[in-house]
């Protein structure tokens, strides 16, 4: 369990990112991470992992602090950055030296994952193109089988098929013990995916609910007109009409858009907040 | 576990960093290596043999040594490897020891160990060279020996050796990108600035000054000849080991404690 209690942090003292952020994470569930460009989700994420260290404020993950990098935290814990980079390693090669720092790594699992990915031993992995590398890594970290997975904007780099690859693999990966929590501006890519929603914006913590409750409480459709706009969190224009988020007073059952979730949480916070009060 | 140090783990990492990237870090040894080897060649047709065996061991050991510490926490110029490093499951000190191990004894045994036995065939070329016959043949022969490992000039390197490891181990940890250019700079500032200081306080002692060595003597002049005032022994000594062994000492604990807080 990832437990946040009034984190502060900041690049530079005066300005802070984040003030006074609480939130618990818990496992058995995908979590999307939401935020627009800057608006921290890689600077949580590195919080998390222990690269960013609390301005004020504490970060306990399954009793452990994440800022002391402690082997035994760091073996149930793989963050993938934005950004991969690779060594100049076979397959094989990265396999021997990197996975026997991970107690929980399944060699089987690891070429199955690869498989999945359509990644193929092609000689040194610094000579595959990006996505190729980000999807090695994935395989990877998947395989090394640690409690926590934290993925930063994983789907950035991959052609359409690798999305869906991914996406795939990452849902028949999770169980009751693992907790994922995959942070990304293009929100399209979480669809169908993600099992609970973290929006984060100016530092501050705008929604973390499931999609179960999301959908009780929110509801998706089409529209050719407006008649109550109290109960409109989000609106746009669409080929059919409007495109609505409101409040779900009548218990209608509507597919999550989160693009327009999205929207609607950043653009009308107060209102999300007294909705999911 | 043992969070703070494991022998088995340490294996690992020490394993990892050698074979990551093998060929940097052995065509990078191996480089200066024979950086150092051309060095010599050149240098004793040049300026003489005493003075070659002088200066590769200086270059080779100091800048070898710098060098390659700049290239064992050479990490951080990219966020992947970055957090790919920071987050690799070995504890700090082992991360840490693994780079001094590298760049502060694997390195120099390498390199002495080259350095002995390309300095030794030098030397029995050279002597091989001479005529037994000739009329200087003896003391020829005894002019050029082999390097001492324990002589004066050795004893001189060895702390500025410890120096540059330790400083290229800090600055690479504080600055991500180009840390060798960055620290080289900050050096050369240190030893200028301690100069120009060293200068000027002699200065304001002693009047016109020709030269001050720093934690050495005070050069001035007197009449049209020059006079050398040494340091006390007893405040000589305390300086000399305060700069070879406490200031590279504290050096190396503060890489440790800057590891430890190392944000990425």
């Amino acid at each position: 369990m990832i437990q946040i209690e009034n984190l502060s942090f900041g690049y530079s003292r005066k300005k802070l990112l984040y003030k006074n952020l609480s939130l618990t994470l818990g496992e058995g569930s995908i979590y999307g991470l939401l935020g627009k460009n800057g608006a921290g989700k890689s600077t949580l994420l590195k919080n998390v992992v222990g690269l960013l260290f609390p301005t004020e404020g504490t970060i306990t993950i399954n009793g452990y602090s994440p800022k002391k990098r402690l082997p035994s935290f760091l073996q149930t814990i793989y963050f993938i950055p934005e950004e991969v980079n690779v060594p100049g390693l076979t397959i094989h090669k990265y396999m021997n030296l990197f996975s026997p720092f991970y107690p929980g790594f399944n060699k089987e699992q690891f070429f199955n994952y690869l498989d999945q990915l359509d990644i193929k031993d092609q000689g040194k992995l610094n000579t595959l193109s990006f996505g190729q590398q980000k999807k090695f890594i994935i395989a990877f970290a998947l395989a090394c089988n640690t409690k926590i997975l934290l993925l930063d904007e994983p789907t950035n780099g991959l052609d359409i098929p690798s999305k869906i690859r991914f996406r795939k693999l990452i849902s028949s990966v999770l169980d009751k013990e693992r907790m994922i929590i995959i942070s990304t501006h293009q929100i399209r890519d979480l669809d169908n995916l993600i099992d609970r929603v973290v929006i984060v914006d100016k530092g501050e913590l705008l929604l973390n609910a499931s999609i179960t409750e999301i959908a009780q409480k929110l509801c998706f459709k089409t529209v050719s007109s407006i008649t109550d706009k109290t109960k409109i969190l989000y609106t746009e224009e669409s080929l059919k009409g409007l495109s609505v988020v409101m409040e779900n007073t009548e218990d209608e059952d509507s597919k999550i858009d989160l693009e327009q979730l999205f929207n609607g949480i950043t653009e009308n916070p107060e209102k999300a907040k007294a909705i999911f009060q | 576990m043992n969070n703070t140090f494991n022998l088995r783990r340490f294996g690992l990492l020490f394993k990892k960093t050698l074979l990551e990237r093998p060929v940097q870090m052995f065509g990078f040894t191996a480089l200066i290596l024979a950086f150092i080897f051309i060095v010599y060649a050149l240098a004793k047709t040049l300026i003489g043999f005493n003075a070659s065996q002088n200066l590769a061991f200086i270059w080779g050991l100091i800048g070898g040594s710098f060098f390659l510490a700049s290239f064992v926490f050479n990490y951080f110029a990219s966020n992947a490897i970055g957090s790919s490093y920071l987050t690799l499951p070995a504890s700090q000190l082992e991360k840490w020891l693994c780079g001094v191990l590298i760049a502060a004894v694997l390195y120099p045994i390498i390199f002495m160990t080259f350095y002995r036995l390309m300095d030794a065939s030098f030397v029995y070329l050279f002597h091989k060279s001479l005529d037994p016959a000739g009329p200087f043949y003896k003391q020829q022969y005894q002019s050029v020996n082999i390097f001492s490992f324990n002589g004066i000039i050795a004893w001189k390197v060895y702390p500025m050796y410890l120096f540059a490891v330790a400083a290229m181990l800090v600055g690479s940890l504080y600055f991500n990108k180009v840390a060798l250019i960055k620290v080289s700079l900050a050096i050369c500032c240190l030893i200028i600035g301690s100069y120009l200081l060293n200068w000027g306080f002699a200065k304001m002692f002693f009047g016109p000054v020709n030269d001050a060595t720093i934690f050495y003597n005070v050069t001035i002049p007197v009449g049209k000849e020059e006079g050398s005032i040494m340091l006390p022994e007893k405040i000589s000594g305390f300086a000399f080991n305060i700069v070879s062994y406490v200031f590279p000492a504290i050096l190396f604990v503060t890489s440790l404690i800057r590891f430890r807080e190392k944000e990425f």
